[in-house]
């Protein structure tokens, strides 16, 4: 019951996201580049939550995405869906406390996202690749979101411990007995 | 004889009186008005301090009495307002309707040829890498893929995805639109395609005799099937000139402000 609950919260901070996202961001910006709160959301997600949920969520919110407002169907889901799968591997192999680990994995999936969905679109849809303009967008876009992520970061580690609670079970480390 | 004299003097000072009398009574009073100014100068202080010390305490008076009749009289004036502003907000909104509704009409009388369905932008990317609007018309107005999205001033893109609703629109300033066109005055055939920052468009494939002059007035040539013959795009803002002829390019600045636009007309062809 809790868990459904958890999940139903999630999908209303997305939709909070969507709507901060197309309308406060668009003129909330550094230099005209908008941040990108899904990835930091989906990460948290898969970090907290676990593979599964991180991998499921993400493909969701990246399907309604694209709905909303993509030409094609299917790339920012299949984006967001790695993006929480990497959540969870990052799970597994490093530590939550600590926050220049968080700060790295923010860089680094919001690198390895906008690269694939940029590299996806143009390849699908045929569009012209600026490599040098992208290289700009992209590290300003990063930037921003780990600003974003050093002001939420201890909302986001209090609600993820709540999360991580409900879907996982209590690690028992039996290699220490 | 006593009382003769006393009565001689009687008459005298009776016709001195007169005399005194007509003569004030003739002369202009200005010429007196100094003894005026001297007497009020001396009175006038006393007098108005004792005015004013007067109303002070009728005053006060009236405050202690008229508080309940003030209050009622506050009630009805703060009402009276509410009722004003509420008219006032209904006015603006008349007034802002009246604006959009005036666009449209400056809007269609401007591209006549064409029968169009007007929209207002509900939504602007959110994504930094591409520029899409969605906007409030879709399948049920009679909206459908590839119809062309202009402006007040120009072509913003065409229809990329229609739902019953809404649909969404591919901006010429998107990565991954071109748009075939011509330079107005020389008729040289060019393509523009978005560029990724600034909001410009880049004019490629510029053939290598063409004359290009910054300012020249760039619209849509007609070909490949999508925009219309002749909808005005841009100018040229400056020429980017590389080691040989043909890979010179030019940037655009569009005519549409693509960060303020809010309402725009659907062309059904």
């Amino acid at each position: 019951m809790k868990k459904i609950l958890s999940i139903f919260i999630s999908l209303i901070v997305f939709l909070l996201i969507f709507l901060l996202q197309s309308n406060f961001f668009n003129w909330f910006t550094i230099g005209g580049i908008k941040p990108n709160l899904f990835i930091i959301f989906v990460l948290f997600l898969g970090l907290f939550g676990g593979r599964k949920l991180g991998v499921i969520l993400g493909v969701l919110f990246g399907l309604i995405l694209d709905f909303l407002s993509s030409y094609q169907i299917g790339i920012t889901a299949i984006m967001l869906g790695v993006i929480g799968y990497l959540g969870g591997y990052f799970d597994k192999n490093f530590s939550k406390e600590s926050r220049i680990t968080i700060i790295i994995m923010v860089i680094g999936s919001t690198l390895i996202c906008e690269l694939g969905i940029y590299l996806i679109n143009s390849f699908i849809i045929g569009s012209n690749i600026f490599i040098l303009d992208f290289i700009k967008i992209i590290t300003i876009e990063i930037l921003y979101n780990v600003i974003i992520t050093i002001i939420l970061y201890p909302i986001l580690q209090k609600l993820g411990y709540n999360l991580e609670e409900q879907f996982k079970q209590p690690k028992i480390l039996t290699r220490y007995y | 004889m006593n009382k003769k004299k006393n009565g001689v003097i009687g008459i005298i000072i009776t016709i001195l009186l007169l005399i005194i009398l007509v003569f004030l009574s003739n002369t202009d009073t200005q010429k007196l008005s100094y003894v005026e100014s001297a007497v009020s100068s001396i009175v006038m202080p006393i007098q108005n301090g004792l005015t004013y010390l007067k109303n002070k305490l009728a005053g006060n008076d009236e405050f202690f009495t008229s508080v309940a009749t003030l209050k009622e009289e506050n009630d009805e004036l703060k009402q009276k307002n509410s009722e004003l502003e509420q008219s006032l907000r209904e006015l603006e909104i008349i007034k802002s309707e009246n604006a959009t509704l005036k666009e449209y009409v400056n809007l269609t009388d401007k591209y006549k040829d064409y029968t169009t369905i007007p929209a207002y932008i509900i939504n602007k990317n959110i994504s930094n890498y591409n520029s899409l609007f969605v906007i409030n018309v879709g399948e049920e107005d009679g909206i459908k893929e590839n119809m062309t999205v202009i402006a007040d001033k120009g072509l913003v893109g065409h229809v990329v995805s229609v739902s019953k609703n809404v649909s969404k629109v591919q901006t010429i300033i998107d990565t991954a639109s071109n748009v075939s066109s011509t330079i107005t005055t020389s008729r040289d055939s060019i393509v523009c395609s978005g560029m990724l920052k600034e909001k410009k468009l880049k004019a490629m494939y510029i053939p290598t005799d063409a004359n290009l002059i910054i300012g020249d007035s760039i619209e849509t040539s007609g070909m490949g099937g999508i925009y219309p013959k002749g909808i005005h795009i841009g100018n040229i803002e400056h020429i980017v000139n590389a080691n040989n002829v043909t890979d010179r390019y030019a940037v655009i600045s569009p005519a549409v402000d693509f960060e303020k636009v809010e309402t725009v007309l659907v062309i059904k062809n």
